[in-house]
């Protein structure tokens, strides 16, 4: 699954440590997400939609091929 | 688990090392019993630090709490799981079959029991999480 992570927290100048930390999670956790190397739960998916204050699909776009 | 269960356990974990060391230098035991009592009492005495540090190292609390509940070290954690039981049955298999072709049928019998204890793991707890999802 495609995600716009990086780009959305880039463009809100969040740096990841903080970004992590607002999740619950650790850093190399947010930089497995916007490398796209780890799906995250439903939850966490959640967590991140919610913290920029976005729906899910405008963070997160599903791609059949992946 | 408290704080508080987590430190009695680990102390618990070192008496009952130095308790299975005393009862070999004594003559009560064998050398192995002495050999788990280290274990048992280096395992106690790092669990003892640690918890002392959780409790007095507020980064250290901060690091190790979000460590424990990332999803991600959790998935990895699940994974790794089950990647050793894969390559413990594929060579446990491989095992069997060298082992018979070399005349082996003592430890020929270690390994595909181990396969076999293995396989009836994996089905249980097939069928419970089955049932629990």
């Amino acid at each position: 699954m495609k995600n716009r992570i990086e780009e959305i927290r880039k463009e809100r100048g969040v740096r990841q440590e903080e970004f992590a930390k607002a999740l619950g999670v650790s850093r190399q956790t947010i930089s497995s997400l916007e490398n796209g190397r780890y799906n995250p739960s439903i939850l966490l998916a959640y967590k991140i939609a919610r913290y920029f204050e976005m729906a899910i699909e405008d963070v997160f776009c599903f791609d059949e091929e992946v | 688990m408290n704080y508080g269960k987590r430190i009695f356990l680990s102390i618990f974990w070192m008496l009952l090392g130095l308790t299975l060391m005393g009862c070999h230098l004594a003559g009560f035991m064998e050398e192995f019993w002495s050999s788990m009592g280290f274990a048992l009492l280096v395992v106690g005495t790092l669990q003892v630090i640690r918890q002392i540090r959780y409790r007095t190292n507020e980064e250290y609390r901060e690091k190790f709490d979000t460590e424990a509940k990332d999803e991600r070290n959790r998935f990895i954690a699940n994974k790794a799981w089950a990647w050793a039981g894969y390559w413990f049955v594929l060579i446990g298999g491989c095992a069997t079959i060298v082992l018979k072709l070399l005349g082996r049928e003592d430890l020929m019998m270690v390994a595909s029991g181990g396969v076999c204890l293995m396989m009836l793991l994996y089905w249980g707890c097939w069928m419970y999480l089955r049932k629990k999802y």
